[in-house]
């Protein structure tokens, strides 16, 4: 292989270049660099996952050397001359030859597979389904080093090993590392991109004028130790989990999910190591029981990470076709974030690209499939949060179970807490004058009846049920085995109610039946009545004691009483319990085999101690072998603070996606991420930081833009426009508005008028009042159908479903908004009230806005232009005075200096190096 | 491919302008960009540019333009164009079992009795269109427009049948058919949003702003909503106390610091950002005054019916003509409130129905005429149609007799009709069962309609894709077949 070295020498650029022997003497090929492009390019679409023509396929080595239809392999090992596939490339019959319909293949790619064939065909594993090893740091004394050539200045340079790896690359791309970006600029960049926020004057003030050696390490200290450090963290996690203040859909009415979000906030301040914040999410309600026989809250809470998928409470929907979906969704969702691979093609059909087959994501959806929630509007099952005063007499009742049967304490703590297991009425069939009202509900009435198949009655003799009716004294009655099989229940609705619950005694039955649930109505024969939902429980224990009827009442009154609800995750036992199939071309209608829940062959097993499940999944993907994980998880963080990924695809790291620019840098990164660093995310972003890599300047100059117009190779820092969230907090926070509270439920900023249409709902846009118009961007509740305007405008996803990359754009709408949306002329009128108090003349007013904006003293001929824009809207102002009041309404000074202030405070809130990190 | 692809168009979408202002300020960094969105170029010149550059259509296209009015609910095909005579005789009849057999409906529960049509029919045109009283002023239209009376679809809830009709598929993610016109084929006008969306009736469609979203396509390509009260286009207008002078004065200003920055760091983005803010302007000029329509002489506002100072659907119609006039690529127009259950006194296919198209025949028809008169029907394609059909059955909702004449959520038989861009005049594609519950000739799947109007446009609907999460998507999914007949 011919390899170049180019080497910056001063002025001129010296070309070193030298042969391997392998290179003279026709070299090894390379099966991932050379052989797979060309299979993906013009072979695998036909003859790969989605397809198998003449049962050929290059997915799986295994299947090249299958004989095709023709009889004859594809590929036979070590003779080209012999493998089939070689003959019908070059083969001049235009019916026969390959790639069909398609211009020939080009002789050095036909050069290419047959010399890979003649060598052995060697099949190897794409280079991120490989173990992530330790690489070697690169050592600067090679090759240039002994001609003498390296470059003094940066042979000093590396701060740490990532610079090691990065200045390799540089050399060889014929570049050198630009210099340090100045204090200022660099305090500002490293606390947008640690808190998304910019420093105060004062903190920049003070690391200027600190000149000791450790200065830039303590500022990094002090940010990452900073509560807002989590909340710019959780801002991207976010889109990774797709959250949002609505289900979506039609309806897209109120989730209360809030709590997932301050899980994310304190997970990232608390430094919680990854690998956990990945198991508390995708099963922290299948860690061990903490308090009251359950997990604890924060790990229940975590699993709203995948309850953040859409649920659809259109009328008349199947439930079962939306509960699949949000199915789909997490398991689409869990590759692309954690693993970086496109998973959701292989619903389908096989993987098109890299060796996963249609099985294996059925296998892969088995962990999730057991889930409890049914896409019914309650949103069940929730984790209850009761009230203080609730809590205690929660405590009361299952003390009261526990002093009689303990053993049957954590079936009834599950249910004050979770309310499961329960059956959702829309499992009911063979309905008789029934119906589901509103394609929700089973609604019963006068001679009704509605079936519930195959229930375990065994120890089961306590019915608990939810009823709403507006009918005059029904009778309902559950029967076993048909509709006028022996009753089990009864019980007459005295009053109309609404969702209450009732507890009915059951007779007792063992073995499984079909529930006919019947009705009698005769006083008002067409009122319905509404059930939700249905439960089978074993009885409160303690029937003889004294007491008993009271803390029954309490427990019913208690499942009752609305509190507030958080959408968690909660596995399905016993008859509850779901089997998995494999959906034939991704169809859920058309079930194939069932399958058990398993990870695909390409990755390693699950670790031995691991259970068979979702928790097992997840310790799973953040074990030390598994390849993608860790790197993916890397390449994100670096993503943020860079602006590109080493794998700049960091939704896809399979054959499609960008190769990585250092992969070196990624494995190393990755392995001391696992290893040294116990997956603190702190430990990974302060390793970043403190990079000589991540302080270069971000200027550019000519050489840089045509050798590295993109700035892959990392010449120079980064320098990208700001997050949609970091534009709106940034001008929040300079101008004084922005609130520093945090936490809690999602807050109403001022939008337009007329952003909110929602058919059939009431709900409205109810301006936030105080701070809480303040807060940052974080806290800004979203809502699928309709996210906040500014928010999409600068490139924010809807969050339907997970989007990893949010491609920047740059457009006339986003200017529109930060030259004329009222929170930008707010933060102006602000803003210009600093600069008034800073500063004497106009002169010295807009070199401390620019100042308190930017950090850095204006530039003469920039100060004139805002002079100029200053002193034209001054006469415009002071010639019309009435204007005055129009743009100045929110303080009490109201003058024309100070109207062309804030318009000279607009303009500077507008400046490329205001909305650009630099 | 698939990376090369998404870095081109992740590229492209990042230097959109770019390119152009490198370009006429002589930077000469070269072209890298491909298509154009909000209009990049500002002369006659950088106008081929564009087309040059531009996802190439892979034909000719015959529509330049589309303006696709959507009335959302679903209008009754019954009471509209499908007239079905015999329907009349089975007026309150019990509905034959074979048409409840194994279907489902979103209300309609046990068995529903038949409903005959509610308007009066009659043939009109050379081309002996039916068409009912409902409509009048459509009716000297007959022979300029193709009905396809055999359409169906998969999805019988307004939400998920509006996103199949738009998206290409029932759930939530998928770029709108807009957001692909503007992606292949950009905008011509470098002063307005190459997809425009005018709603009417008083709430959004169902689906919310997902049905103009851009789905996975970059969200430049989504469709912008203009507005008929406040801004026309969000934080368009200049705040209060900012004139239109000292927004000239600040937006140079802002250049021109930005330029200096340039001189210093060197970012071509910088560049984009300052040619975006000179867009910016011109889009405040130029969005409220196609906006406006009081310099349309009266006898034009009075033939769509447009009353000074009222949001509406006819208002919306001329704004329609006068954007399509100013090279908007994709005009789309959602109508609220045609979701005739008989719950009520607006919410049915008797006089609810009748008032909907009170509002609306007048200016569909006006806008018509109006586009053939300035001779922009040729190469501009406008579709009607709702998101499904309405049943030949009386609802019955849960079992009981509704208050009004109305009927359920359909999704075997409803119609749509189309006219100019290059589709035939007075014809008629596709026919239903006598009683208009099935199609029984050329039936048509909403994936069909959508490859036909990718098809006019120039684009072959199973070429015309874009890569994520691993797979090449298409607006018609894995399905659609143009429906040829129907192409003049």
């Amino acid at each position: 292989m011919r390899k170049s070295i180019f080497i910056a020498f001063g002025a001129g650029i010296l070309l070193v270049s030298y042969f391997s022997w392998d290179g003279i003497f026709g070299s090894k090929v390379d099966y991932n660099a050379e052989v797979k492009p060309i299979l993906n390019k013009h072979c695998i679409g036909c003859h790969g996952g989605v397809k198998k023509a003449g049962d050929v396929s290059f997915l799986f080595e295994e299947d090249m050397l299958q004989p095709g239809k023709s009889g004859k392999p594809a590929v036979v090992r070590g003779n080209a001359h012999a493998s089939e596939m070689i003959r019908r490339i070059e083969t001049s019959d235009p019916d026969d030859r390959m790639p069909k319909n398609a211009e020939p293949l080009a002789q050095e790619d036909v050069d290419i597979l047959k010399r890979w064939i003649d060598q052995g065909a060697t099949w190897e594993r794409h280079w991120a389904y490989k173990k992530v090893d330790r690489p070697e740091l690169p050592s600067l004394r090679n090759l240039s080093n002994l001609f003498g050539l390296l470059d003094l200045n940066t042979s000093s340079w590396p701060q740490n090993a990532i610079d090691y790896f990065v200045l390799d690359r540089l050399r060889k791309e014929g570049l050198s590392p630009s210099e340090k970006a100045d204090k200022a600029t660099l305090i500002r960049r490293v606390s947008l991109d640690l808190t998304g926020l910019p420093p105060t004057p004062q903190q920049v003030a003070d690391f200027v004028a600190d000149d000791s050696d450790d200065a830039y390490e303590r500022l990094v200290d002090g940010l990452l130790a900073a509560p807002s450090f989590g909340e710019r963290w959780a801002a991207m996690w976010m889109d990774l989990a797709r959250y949002a203040d609505t289900k979506g859909y039609e309806k897209d009415g109120p989730r209360n999910i809030w709590r997932y979000r301050d899980y994310v906030v304190k997970a990232f301040n608390a430094d919680k190591p990854f690998d956990t914040f990945t198991i508390e999410q995708l099963a922290g309600d299948l860690l061990p029981a903490e308090s009251a026989n359950l997990p604890s809250r924060e790990n229940l809470v975590a699993t709203g990470f995948h309850r953040n998928t859409m649920n659809n409470d259109e009328g008349g929907t199947v439930d079962e076709e939306f509960r699949v979906a949000a199915q789909i969704d997490r398991v689409n969702t869990t590759w692309e974030v954690w693993t970086g691979t496109t998973f959701a093609c292989v619903q389908c059909h096989s993987h098109p690209y890299d060796p996963i087959s249609h099985e294996e994501y059925y296998k892969y959806m088995a962990f999730f499939n057991n889930t409890r929630d049914e896409d019914v509007p309650t949103e069940s099952p929730a984790l209850r949060i009761y009230p203080s005063d609730d809590s205690l007499r929660v405590q009361e009742v299952l003390s009261w179970i526990e002093g009689h049967d303990a053993g049957v304490k954590k079936e009834f703590a599950e249910f004050l807490y979770v309310m499961e297991p329960k059956v959702n009425s829309h499992d009911f069939d063979s309905l008789v004058n029934a119906t589901m009202i509103d394609g929700k509900y089973l609604g019963l009435k006068q001679s009704s009846s509605a079936r519930l198949k195959r229930v375990t009655l065994t120890g089961k003799t306590s019915l608990m049920l939810s009823v709403s009716t507006g009918a005059e004294g029904p009778t309902l009655q559950v029967r076993t085995g048909a509709v006028d099989g022996p009753v089990r229940a009864q019980v007459r609705l005295t009053k109309p109610c609404r969702d209450s619950v009732l507890i009915l005694p059951m007779s007792p039955q063992d073995g499984k039946h079909d529930l006919y649930f019947t009705m009698t109505s005769p006083k008002t024969p067409d009122r319905w009545v509404q059930i939700k939902w249905v439960s089978f429980q074993q009885p409160l224990p303690g029937a003889q004691e004294p007491g008993y009827e009271q803390v029954l009442r309490q427990y019913v009154s208690l499942v009752a009483k609305r509190v507030e609800e958080m959408p968690i995750l909660w596995d399905g036992k016993g008859d509850l319990a779901r089997k998995t199939h494999v959906f034939e071309r991704g169809n859920w209608l058309v079930k194939g085999p069932e399958v058990q829940p398993g990870v695909p062959g390409l990755f390693p097993d699950l670790p031995a101690e691991a259970p068979k499940n979702r928790l097992g999944m997840a310790q799973w993907l953040v074990s030390r072998n598994h390849p993608l994980t860790a790197r993916v998880i890397v390449n994100r963080f670096w993503e943020q603070i860079f602006g590109y990924g080493i794998v700049e695809t960091v939704e896809d790291f399979g054959s499609q996606g960008s190769p990585p620019t250092h992969q070196q840098l990624l494995d190393w990164l990755a392995v001391s991420f696992m290893e040294d660093d116990g997956w603190s995310v702190k430990t990974l972003l302060k390793r970043i930081v403190l990079s000589a890599t991540y302080q270069q300047s971000s200027q550019t100059n000519q050489e840089q833009l045509e050798k590295d117009p993109y700035n892959y190779w990392l010449s120079r820092g980064p320098r990208v426009r700001l997050s949609a969230e970091q534009v709106r907090d940034q001008a929040l926070a300079i101008s004084g508005l922005l609130s520093k509270k945090m936490y809690g439920p999602s807050v109403m900023p001022p939008q337009p008028d007329g952003i909110w249409q929602s058919p059939y709902s009431g709900e409205r846009w109810l301006l936030s009042e105080g701070e809480d118009r303040y807060r940052r961007a974080l806290y800004t509740y979203w809502k699928r159908t309709s996210p906040y305007p500014s928010m999409t405008t600068f490139d924010a996803p809807s969050r339907e479903f997970c989007q990893s990359r949010r491609i920047r754009t740059n457009t006339p709408l986003q200017a529109l908004v930060t030259l004329n949306d009222p929170v930008y002329m707010e933060a102006s009128e602000r803003l210009a009230t600093l600069m008034n108090q800073k500063g004497k003349t106009p002169r010295e007013q807009l070199k401390e806005g620019y100042q308190l904006l930017t950090f850095q003293p204006i530039e003469e001929q920039s100060l004139k232009v805002l002079e100029k824009v200053y002193h034209q809207a001054l006469t415009a102002y002071r010639k019309n005075p009435a204007e005055v009041d129009s743009i100045l309404v929110y303080g009490a000074t109201k003058t024309p200096e100070l109207a062309a202030l804030s318009v000279s405070a607009n303009v500077m809130l507008n400046l490329d190096t205001v909305v650009t990190k630099e | 491919m698939e990376k090369l692809i998404k870095e081109l168009e992740y590229r492209r979408v990042e230097q959109q302008t770019r390119r152009h202002f490198l370009r006429n300020c002589g930077f000469g960094l070269g072209a890298l960009g491909l298509g154009s969105l909000l209009g990049s170029c500002d002369s006659g010149a950088s106008k081929t540019a564009q087309v040059a550059g531009g996802k190439v259509p892979h034909f000719r296209p015959t529509a330049k333009r589309v303006i696709y009015i959507h009335m959302a609910g679903a209008p009754s095909q019954l009471e509209l164009f499908d007239y079905k005579p015999e329907l009349v005789k089975y007026d309150g009849v019990d509905c034959p079992a074979e048409f409840l057999e194994g279907k489902k409906f979103a209300f309609i529960q046990g068995v529903p009795k038949m409903l005959g049509p509610q308007g009066k029919f009659k043939q009109f045109g050379e081309s002996g269109a039916w068409m009912s009283d409902y409509v009048p002023y459509m009716h000297d239209l007959a022979d300029d427009l193709t009905f396809i009376k055999s359409m169906h679809t998969d999805q019988f809830n307004h939400a998920p049948a509006q996103l199949l009709m738009h998206t290409g598929g029932a759930r939530l993610g998928r770029p709108s058919l807009g957001a692909w016109a503007a992606y292949g084929l950009g905008s011509e006008n470098n002063n307005l949003p190459g997809f425009i969306v005018l709603t009417s009736g008083g709430k959004q469609p169902d689906a919310g702003k997902s049905i103009w979203g851009s789905g996975f396509l970059p969200s430049v390509y989504q469709g912008v909503q203009c507005r008929t009260g406040g801004d026309p286009v969000l934080y368009v207008s200049d705040p209060n106390g900012i004139s239109r002078d000292m927004r000239k004065n600040t937006i140079e200003a802002i250049n021109e610091i930005n330029r200096q920055t340039y001189e210093q760091v060197q970012d071509p983005e910088i560049l984009t950002r300052i040619s975006q803010y000179e867009m910016a302007f011109r889009m405040q000029m130029s969005v409220p005054e196609v906006m406006d329509v009081s310099k349309e002489p009266q006898y034009i506002r009075d033939m769509y019916g447009v009353k000074p100072g009222e949001g509406s659907f006819a208002l919306n119609c001329l704004l329609a003509r006068k954007l399509i006039e100013n090279d908007v690529r994709f005009v789309q127009l959602f109508d609220w409130g045609w979701d005739g259950h008989g719950t009520s006194a607006a919410d049915n296919v008797g006089g609810g129905l009748h008032e909907k198209c009170r509002q609306t025949d007048q200016p569909v028809a006006a806008l018509l005429q109006d586009l053939k008169m300035r001779g922009l029907l040729e190469d501009t394609l406008v579709v009607w149609g709702g998101e499904f059909g309405r049943t030949p059955m009386q609802e019955n909702r849960n079992g009981l007799v509704m208050p009004y004449m109305g009927r359920d959520h359909h999704l075997d038989a409803f119609t749509v009709w189309m006219a100019g861009g290059g589709v035939k005049k007075g014809f008629t594609h596709g026919e239903t069962d006598e009683l208009g519950y099935y199609g029984v000739k050329d039936r048509v799947h909403v994936h069909d309609l959508q490859a036909t109007i990718l098809h006019l446009m120039g684009f072959d609907h199973e070429r015309f894709t874009y890569p994520f999460q691993g797979r090449n998507f298409r607006l018609t999914d894995t399905e659609g077949k143009v429906v040829k007949s129907i192409l003049a």
